[in-house]
């Protein structure tokens, strides 16, 4: 074989580096949550035997997050189609000011909700006079896991419409279809992937919150906010357990994007 | 019948500017224009696809130009077909109507019954054409709008095809609109071209009008005609404004031509299959016989381009290559140019 040019070997030291780099990255992300759910996964499943306490907030945060997500496909899904679809003025500000949760310290965001919602505000007032309690009640938790994940949900559903083509529907109007049934025959079919996964984007983002959650509504307790407790008022090895459950929940939604995806799913063919 | 009145509209880069002219009821019309033209624009927006700014369009008589395209009535064929990729075959032809009946007799029609089946992303650019002619005329549109629909096709399909949809316009009578790049499509196939470039209507007129009678030399080059000559006018004799025999001048040619044209400064357009060779003059109803000497001979196929020097102007002859050869043209021969005063088009 003839020996490699000088240049090769510096590109070889050069792939070794970035191996070793992408190697470490890797390690630094996935070695501590592995560690959780070698070490104490088990006990974690046990817990959730023997825990109820454990069981009910885990039960409160899947039904708050569900809420959330559904509230937030309900009005994210038409404002993401119509950010895709509609040129008008004032397009761009809208879609900045739909990241602006998404930066701002989850504390700060759970701040701004209550100056808002809080007892004291007209709006809090109002909700409570109809039988809506903000804080400390399952609409405060689902209130704050809305304000920080529906703008994932949102940015997800509009690259989903980005990625059909306004011409499919334009032939199904010329078709005979009024616009809403052109959305629902042909745009709704061909985003329901992209659709389910924003959704389930913004589930998994509500499932994990904890910043908004703990300053809108302490009590009850979501696992986040139980595991927080156990670990600042018990220690480390009482967390341990709850940490566990809430890292194999995680792997839920990490499933089902891989199922709705596929391993290698290639984009869509266009029409 | 399909009518526009100095529409104006806008699509991404694409934009019409005062786009007029009509296409009768049941008639065949082709817009023809280069790349770029707005020729897909202009389908959208007879469509409602494309928001109209400011204009009229007219569709069998009434304004539409507020109605959506669901209420149009107007069946659309694009370029790349834009089938539903998430539905069959049998489905996408279906789409539009609740009537079995009309979506299997356009399966019939196009041979598709072998696909009815088949997933429309694994079918061929040409299926997918015939798929997306039968999905359109299965909701029996009177009007058709096509959008070069048989530039995926092969040859032969292209022929079958187009013998279809010619049958079909004259069996239900409907109006057509059928975009194309192509001349010999727009000549074969239209009743009226409309020329368009950049946006707006160069000509409206038959296929022979425009193709013949090019209203500016842009339309002339636009079409292929082969010799399109600057120069200027001088009234012979007759009214100034109406036809008449003039001359027109251009270095040191000059031709006889029947024209309306005002005098001053004009362009000649011949058509390089009107200029005639022949060695030497001869007594004839010819007007013009020019002497010219033989530049290049490109011989193509049975044809040979012959480019000659008349007066220092530069024109295009096509004849047979059987002629070229009889004749013995070469470069540097001395010839006649013979065309009728009739084949001087000026504009």
């Amino acid at each position: 074989m003839p020996r490699p040019e000088p240049r090769h070997g510096g590109q070889r030291a050069a792939t070794i580096v970035t191996a070793a780099l992408a190697s470490l990255l890797l390690l630094f992300l996935v070695a501590p949550l592995a560690g959780i759910v070698g070490g104490w996964g088990l006990d974690g499943l046990r817990a959730l035997a023997s825990d109820a306490e454990l069981r009910a907030s885990l039960g409160l945060t899947l039904e708050t997050a569900t809420l959330a997500t559904l509230v937030g496909a309900a009005g994210g899904i038409p404002l993401a189609y119509v950010l895709s679809r509609r040129r008008f003025r004032g397009r761009g500000l809208l879609a900045a000011l739909l990241d602006l949760p998404l930066v701002v310290p989850h504390p700060v965001a759970g701040i701004a909700l209550l100056l808002v919602l809080g007892r004291g505000t007209p709006a809090g007032r109002a909700l409570l006079a109809a039988g809506l309690e903000i804080t400390g009640s399952r609409t405060g938790i689902v209130c704050a896991m809305l304000f920080v994940s529906a703008p994932l949900l949102v940015s997800a559903a509009r690259e989903a419409f980005d990625r059909v083509d306004p011409r499919l529907e334009a032939v199904a109007r010329t078709l005979g279809d009024p616009p809403w049934r052109a959305v629902r025959r042909v745009t709704l079919p061909l985003a329901a992937r992209g659709l389910v996964s924003a959704g389930v984007v913004m589930w998994a983002r509500a499932i994990s919150e904890f910043g908004a959650i703990v300053v809108l509504t302490y009590n009850p307790k979501v696992a986040s906010v139980l595991s927080y407790e156990r670990f600042t008022a018990y220690g480390l090895k009482s967390a341990l357990p709850v940490a566990a459950v809430l890292v194999l929940l995680a792997l839920v939604p990490i499933a089902v994007l891989r199922t709705v995806h596929g391993p290698d799913s290639l984009p869509e063919r266009r029409g | 019948m399909i009518r526009l009145d100095r529409v104006t509209a806008t699509a991404g880069t694409f934009a019409l500017r005062d786009v007029s002219f009509e296409i009768d009821a049941g008639s065949y019309g082709v817009v023809i224009g280069p790349a770029g033209a707005g020729k897909t624009t202009l389908l959208e927006t007879i469509a409602g696809i494309v928001p109209v700014a400011s204009g009229t369009v007219w569709l069998r008589g009434a304004d539409v130009t507020r109605t959506p395209p669901e209420r149009r009535r107007i069946g659309i064929v694009y370029q790349h077909a834009y089938l539903f990729p998430h539905l069959s075959v049998a489905e996408n032809v279906a789409y539009g109507t609740a009537d079995g009946e009309t979506a299997r007799e356009m399966v019939e029609r196009f041979g598709l019954g072998a696909l009815l089946d088949r997933d429309v992303n694994a079918l061929s650019g040409g299926e997918r054409q015939l798929v997306a002619l039968a999905r359109a005329l299965a909701t029996c549109p009177d009007i058709l709008l096509l959008d070069e629909p048989f530039s995926a096709l092969d040859p032969r399909m292209r022929v079958l095809v187009r013998r279809q949809v010619r049958a079909l316009h004259a069996e239900r009578g409907m109006t057509v609109l059928h975009v194309t790049h192509d001349f010999n499509e727009a000549g074969r196939l239209g009743h009226r071209v409309v020329l368009l470039e950049g946006g707006r209507v160069l000509q409206v007129g038959s296929p022979d009008d425009v193709f013949r009678r090019p209203a500016s030399p842009a339309v002339a080059e636009f079409v292929g005609a082969e010799n399109v000559v600057p120069g200027r006018v001088h009234s012979v004799n007759g009214s100034p404004d109406a036809e008449r025999v003039v001359e027109f001048t251009s270095g040191g040619l000059v031709l006889h031509a029947v024209s309306d044209v005002p005098e001053g400064e004009a362009h000649a357009v011949i058509r390089a299959d009107e200029i005639a060779l022949a060695p030497e003059r001869r007594e004839s109803s010819v007007r013009n016989q020019l002497d010219a000497r033989v530049v290049e001979v490109a011989p193509s196929g049975v044809l040979a381009r012959v480019t000659v020097d008349a007066g220092g102007v530069e024109l295009v002859a096509v004849i047979t290559a059987r002629s070229a050869e009889e004749l013995g043209l070469a470069p540097g021969r001395e010839v006649v140019a013979a065309l009728k005063a009739t084949a001087v088009h000026l504009c």
